[in-house]
């Protein structure tokens, strides 16, 4: 048997039914054993979008998503998405194709060192040197790109190695994927400061879904009654529509989970990382707080924000540890729960043109329990986040951590893909559509129903607003109304389309695009000077957000 | 500026020193000083390197003890003669 068979077999025996790739030169001997297997191969148009794909099943059904190219600038293309899973904690094993042992470090054609290109980007990386050595490799991607804080694991397949012909023999190790339990003296620490607490906050992250905790954490919460602020990304772990819900913190957080933040006096960081857009600047960022700190990965404990009390280890462990019930906090849920009243969402927006926050909660309505929603990246990305309903954060597949525009599309892809009857969304903007329009083809060819809802103001709508407010209003290279004709580009690549011009047309539009069987992309005109509020400004606290009004009021001066 | 030696075992897999010295960088420590020979049976690179930054030691460590292949990581006095036991072993990355 080849290597590039023991390969296949080896990614078989991993339980892989779906592989996003592209064949060329260096990987072909792998194409030519898939032929033989029962793994589904997906063909893209573009690498990128085969390790964005990847990327999307693996967040919407937790398993490991896996993307293969071929060596050159088929593995340069991967990048962009090995290092969206590796920001975002996502299990992903890439695999490329090689020049030959022999050509290796000769400049040979479509030679370049993939190994190393991805080393800031991989949890770890491969480069298989004998083909008996491959079932071992791939069972090891495997339970490192899962085991502990996920990520991206690379295998670099060099071609003779792949036809090199070797006996099979492997005995897969037993090594444990289970984290450790956090230390007893942590738990009992935490149980202190929290029976302390008159105002505590729980800030949860993306490592709560990404951990399997969804389940304990929401015991935790219903138990503690605690509020929950969440990351972009920990949206979902508990429903947003919960009454203990106060929705997104951050740059475009809502005012009551910034003001909870800057004002508690405890906050219990679940799986979360202190990210800059969440923080807003860090030495005013929850001033009154002692920290507790919930994380697999010691590495983020103390990295941005000293943390009183660190329990590391299994989420799951920590948080059923933690559930206990607190008698003191009542009044603090109480104004908590008041300020949510007071600041919900407005939707009576002026004017007669498509208000995308209005668009979305309509949809967001009647889309289902169980739709799924790809974003890409800009303005449109944190109207998503701020007005779609989430029940579990495996339906919000949003680029946070590396902010990849040109995302959406082919995450949508991964997620129809695994899961053939939900109605999954790619939310896009005019900007980042165009950054993998490509894959219209790919829906087409695959006939995948995505619901495709592209926001169109004309501009790179969140640089222009930054470029409004923070530059003075000089607009530099943000003009994009020479973009072509988005529906008949779908109609050329067999998608039906169709346009939303004004709010009148809203209604009718979700209908149709909701009861469309297969592909369609809706092309929805908005306000170019359209912007996300409220919106904390670069450097500045989150206590210093800007809203609609205040700007106005200013403008007005 | 902290400056600090770490001592590492890591084991001999494509990369790893690389890898160590990439973590470095990314995460903004200057390197100093490093040495790295190979252990007795072969498998395993034992790295000493003193490095300095305006960050916590921890934030380095931290990062280098999660690498695949790092087996070990500990805060040390500098070993005081390293060249003589560099010079009888060759050293691969």
């Amino acid at each position: 048997m080849k290597g590039a068979e023991f390969l296949v077999r080896a990614l078989e025996h991993e339980g892989v039914e779906i592989i996003f790739g592209y064949p060329g030169g260096a990987i072909m001997p792998v194409y030519d054993a898939l032929l033989d297997s029962k793994i589904r191969h997906i063909l893209v148009r573009h690498e990128q979008a085969a390790a964005l794909a990847a990327d999307g099943y693996a967040r919407a059904t937790g398993k490991v998503g896996v993307c293969m190219a071929t060596s050159g600038p088929g593995a340069t293309n991967l990048v962009t998405g090995i290092a969206n899973a590796y920001m975002d904690s996502v299990p992903m094993v890439a695999i490329t194709g090689q020049v030959a042992t022999s050509l290796m470090g000769t400049d040979a054609f479509q030679e370049v060192d993939i190994f190393g290109i991805t080393l800031p980007v991989v949890k770890h990386s491969f480069l298989a040197k004998t083909a008996a050595e491959l079932p071992r490799i791939v069972h090891e991607a495997f339970r490192i790109a899962r085991s502990g804080r996920p990520g991206p694991v690379l295998i670099d397949l060099p071609k003779d190695i792949a036809n090199t012909v070797a006996e099979y023999d492997f005995h897969e190790d037993d090594r444990s994927e289970e984290t450790a339990e956090p230390s007893k003296e942590s738990i009992t620490r935490a149980l202190a400061l929290m029976r302390e607490s008159r105002t505590p906050v729980v800030y949860a992250g993306g490592g709560i879904g990404m951990g399997n905790a969804i389940e304990e954490f929401r015991t935790f919460i219903e138990t503690t009654r605690i509020p929950v602020v969440a990351t972009l990304k920990g949206l979902g772990a508990l429903p947003t529509t919960h009454g203990l819900a106060l929705g997104m913190m951050g740059m475009h957080g809502t005012k009551t989970a910034n003001h909870a933040v800057q004002t508690c006096d405890l906050l219990i960081c679940v799986g979360a990382r202190f990210d800059d857009r969440a923080t807003g600047r860090l030495n005013a960022f929850a001033p009154n707080a002692r920290v507790i700190h919930l994380d697999v990965d010691r590495a983020e404990v103390g990295k941005l924000r000293r943390a009183d009390v660190p329990v590391i280890g299994n989420l799951r462990h920590a948080l059923k540890a933690l559930t206990c019930k607190l008698g003191s906090i009542e009044p603090w849920r109480r104004e908590c729960t008041a300020s949510k009243e007071t600041h919900a969402w407005d939707y009576a927006a002026p004017g007669t043109e498509v208000y995308a926050p209005g668009f979305l909660k309509s949809l967001s309505d009647r889309a289902g329990d169980d739709s799924i929603v790809a974003c890409d990246v800009g303005q449109h990305q944190m109207w998503v986040a701020q007005h779609f309903h989430f029940n579990r954060p495996s339906q919000h597949l949003s680029s946070g951590g590396l902010g990849t525009m040109g995302y959406g599309l082919p995450a949508a892809i991964g997620a129809q893909l695994a899961f053939p009857n939900a109605t999954v969304i790619n939310v896009s903007g005019d900007g980042s559509i165009m950054m993998n329009l490509q894959e219209l083809a790919t829906l087409r060819r695959y006939d995948l129903p995505v619901k495709i809802v592209l926001f169109d103001n004309r501009a790179l709508g969140m640089v222009r607003q930054w470029q409004e407010l923070f530059h003075d209003k000089r607009y530099s290279e943000v003009d994009l109304s020479d973009n072509p004709d988005f529906c008949r580009v779908a109609e050329s690549m067999g998608i039906p389309a169709f346009r939303v011009e004004d709010r009148a047309g809203v209604s009718s539009a979700i209908d149709r695009l909701l009861a469309e069987p297969g592909p369609v992309l809706a092309h929805v005109l908005i306000h170019q000077e359209a912007n996300v509020w409220p919106i904390v400004g670069p450097g500045r606290s989150n206590s210093e957000m800007l809203h609609q009004h205040e700007v106005a009021r200013e403008v007005a001066r | 500026m902290n400056k600090f030696t770490l001592q590492l075992r890591v084991k001999q897999s494509e990369g790893a020193l690389v890898r160590i010295l990439g973590v470095t960088r990314r995460r903004r420590f200057d390197l100093l000083h490093l040495t790295a020979d190979t252990t007795e049976d072969g498998h395993f690179l034992d790295i000493q390197m003193t490095v300095q930054a305006d960050r916590a030691e921890n934030t380095l460590v931290r990062q280098i003890e999660k690498l695949e292949d790092v087996s070990q990581v500990e805060v040390v006095e500098p070993d005081e003669a390293p060249a003589q036991r560099r010079a009888a072993r060759s050293t691969a990355c």
